[in-house]
């Protein structure tokens, strides 16, 4: 090009100025842009929105590569303008390379570990958990992010609360059952009451450590505690908010707490609260079929003292108070000791004080 | 008891000495000492177990198991002797061959008031006091009824189960409580009340050596002086 015909081509220039101006701002305040990634999901539904669409997987697995619209539209990602893409990050042509997984499971082992791009920290928790170790020990089914929050059709985990629950009996189905017997998982189920534990509560989301061992048995009873000891939420139910108190007070809780300072790598049997009201079936004390109903108490008892006769039940305080009307003995004894001795240990000790002032002003008095 | 009036090796110029507690009594002292500083030691850190010294010290659970079974055979050497003593006693005393004065007698009423007069500068003189004087008696019976509290909640909370078959349950975490409280207020009791009078107020050392001085026998133990003097006089007058 010569500058002889430069004039020529001013439109053109102008056009090319006015395109990069135009991008340019689009780069400046994307927000302003509509998301293009809205665009990729359409793109990418104009197959896969397609209900009949599936492969056959090398283990003869039938894979449905079928997106629900709808799904999509509920879920907690899409309406953010988080696209196909985010996860499905190996995937940018069409035709698509070649899928390398040889079952259903080995691509969700796989695909789950994109969620780390954004949600590190929860990612990097969970590696800690009880699944991770039970997944490093080979366990195939141990739960990956997806199997709890859905892939697709990703939700938000606590709406409502309930839902939490069903997530875990997804493969704890035993336990969950218990659960909703008991009167934490009927208050759940039933009124969707806000105070009562859900599963992750008491277990931990996404560090869920092994429940069954030393460490988690001797805290246990603080795990309790974060709402049996919160007066405010127990004066609500009607409970008393002392129960942990008295119990850190009792044989049982002094010999757990010991182990809990000192040797929390040694199993202990010293009862936790637990051993009497039930792991996940705890119910009311008044509810007959209750561990530590007034009617069952001695057979509970007997778990860890077999020899146990009908009068034992009424050496345990039942978290209460030393009162005249439920443990007699215990209040005279507790009476003894609060009135009659400090006042004959006070006479004693103001009987020797005043010998010693005698004897001090009589040796003073003979050297005069 | 029997009443050695004179050392038989003293000589004229060596000061006489009186017979007061027997070779017997003294090993009785000398077993309930050990027993009890046993049981205070093995005891009180289990007492204070939510304490970190008390866990510093049991530091492995198997020191904790050692330490309950000294504790436990502390406690039945102290109960057999608690059971020889008092046996001894009632067979003695039945058999009229061991005075009563270890008994307490309105004599110890009239006594303590005296004596609380003469702390108070209100008599110039101390009462007079017999064999076992009313200080010695409450050291006696302060400490026998603590023990006595001691074993019994003791053996109680040791055999809950047992002791269940036949008691109400309460009294499991009653005697839990007292035997935790009464043990600091023995201790208390032994260190404030008996170590003054037999240590600071003057060195009564005849719980392990059997015998008092004469001088010591005048000043506090004046009555039963002038019974022994007289009553040896009288058989002197005798012969």
């Amino acid at each position: 090009m010569t500058m002889r015909n430069l004039h020529r081509q001013a439109p053109w220039f102008a056009l090319a100025g006015v395109i990069i101006l135009l991008v340019s701002a689009l780069a400046v305040f994307p927000v302003n842009a509509k998301p293009p990634t809205q665009e990729t999901e359409k793109y990418c539904l104009s197959c896969h929105g397609d209900s009949n669409l599936s492969m056959t997987l090398p283990s003869g697995e039938k894979l449905s590569l079928y997106v629900s619209q709808d799904q999509l539209d509920h879920s907690v990602h899409s309406n953010k303008g988080i696209e196909c893409e985010a996860c499905h990050n190996d995937i940018s042509t069409y035709p698509h390379p070649r899928l390398k997984y040889e079952t259903k499971r080995e691509l969700s082992l796989n695909y789950y570990q994109t969620c780390e791009k954004c949600h590190s920290a929860n990612y990097e928790k969970t590696q800690d958990s009880m699944h991770a170790q039970s997944a490093a020990e080979g366990n195939q089914d141990a739960p990956v992010c997806t199997d709890c929050h859905g892939h697709h059709d990703t939700l938000t985990p606590d709406e409502p609360r309930s839902q939490i629950s069903v997530t875990c009996s997804k493969c704890h189905t035993d336990i969950v059952d218990a659960y909703k017997q008991s009167v934490h998982g009927a208050a759940l189920l039933e009124d969707e009451n806000p105070d009562v534990p859900v599963c992750t509560d008491c277990h931990g989301v996404h560090n869920i450590q092994d429940s069954r061992t030393e460490e988690f048995r001797v805290q246990s009873p603080e795990l309790c505690a974060k709402c049996h000891a919160d007066k405010e939420l127990m004066d609500k139910y009607d409970l008393s908010s002392d129960v942990y108190s008295i119990y850190k007070r009792s044989w049982h809780g002094v010999d757990i707490s010991v182990y809990k300072a000192r040797w929390g790598a040694v199993w202990h049997d010293s009862a936790v609260c637990t051993d009497c009201h039930g792991v996940h079936d705890m119910l009311k004390t008044d509810d007959p079929k209750s561990r530590v109903n007034p009617a069952n108490l001695l057979e509970t008892c007997r778990q860890c003292h077999p020899d146990a006769g009908p009068n034992w039940v009424d050496a345990w305080t039942g978290h209460n108070e030393v009162s005249l009307e439920r443990t007699p003995f215990l209040f005279y004894v507790d009476k003894f000791y609060t009135s009659f001795t400090p006042f004959i240990l006070w006479a004693c000790i103001l009987y020797v004080a005043l010998q010693i002032i005698r004897s001090i002003v009589d040796r003073v008095r003979s050297t005069l | 008891m029997s009443v050695n009036k004179t050392n038989p090796r003293a000589s004229a110029q060596q000061e006489k000495t009186f017979a007061r507690f027997n070779l017997g009594q003294r090993w009785e002292h000398a077993v309930l000492i050990l027993s009890t500083l046993a049981l205070l030691l093995t005891g009180l850190p289990q007492k204070y177990r939510d304490m970190s010294w008390s866990q510093d010290l049991l530091s492995t659970p198997e020191r904790l198991d050692l330490v309950r079974q000294i504790h436990h055979i502390a406690a039945i050497i102290l109960a057999m002797e608690a059971i020889y003593h008092i046996g001894r006693a009632i067979y003695l005393l039945a058999r009229r061959k061991m005075s009563a004065a270890m008994f307490p007698t309105m004599q110890d009423v009239y006594d303590a008031w005296h004596m609380l007069q003469y702390l108070l500068f209100l008599r110039k003189e101390k009462p007079a006091f017999g064999k076992y004087n009313f200080e010695q008696k409450v050291t006696y019976w302060f400490l026998f009824f603590g023990f006595a509290l001691m074993g019994i909640s003791g053996f109680i909370i040791w055999f809950p189960v047992q002791f269940t078959k036949f008691l109400p349950g309460g009294v499991v975490p009653a005697s839990k409580m007292a035997h935790s409280t009464e043990s600091v207020v023995a201790a208390i009791f032994i260190v404030v009340w008996h170590l003054y009078h037999v240590h600071l107020e003057r060195l009564n050392l005849s719980i392990f050596t059997g015998r008092l001085s004469e001088k010591e026998m005048r000043e506090f133990h004046s009555k039963e002086y002038d019974r022994l003097t007289s009553s040896q006089s009288s058989s002197d007058k005798k012969n």
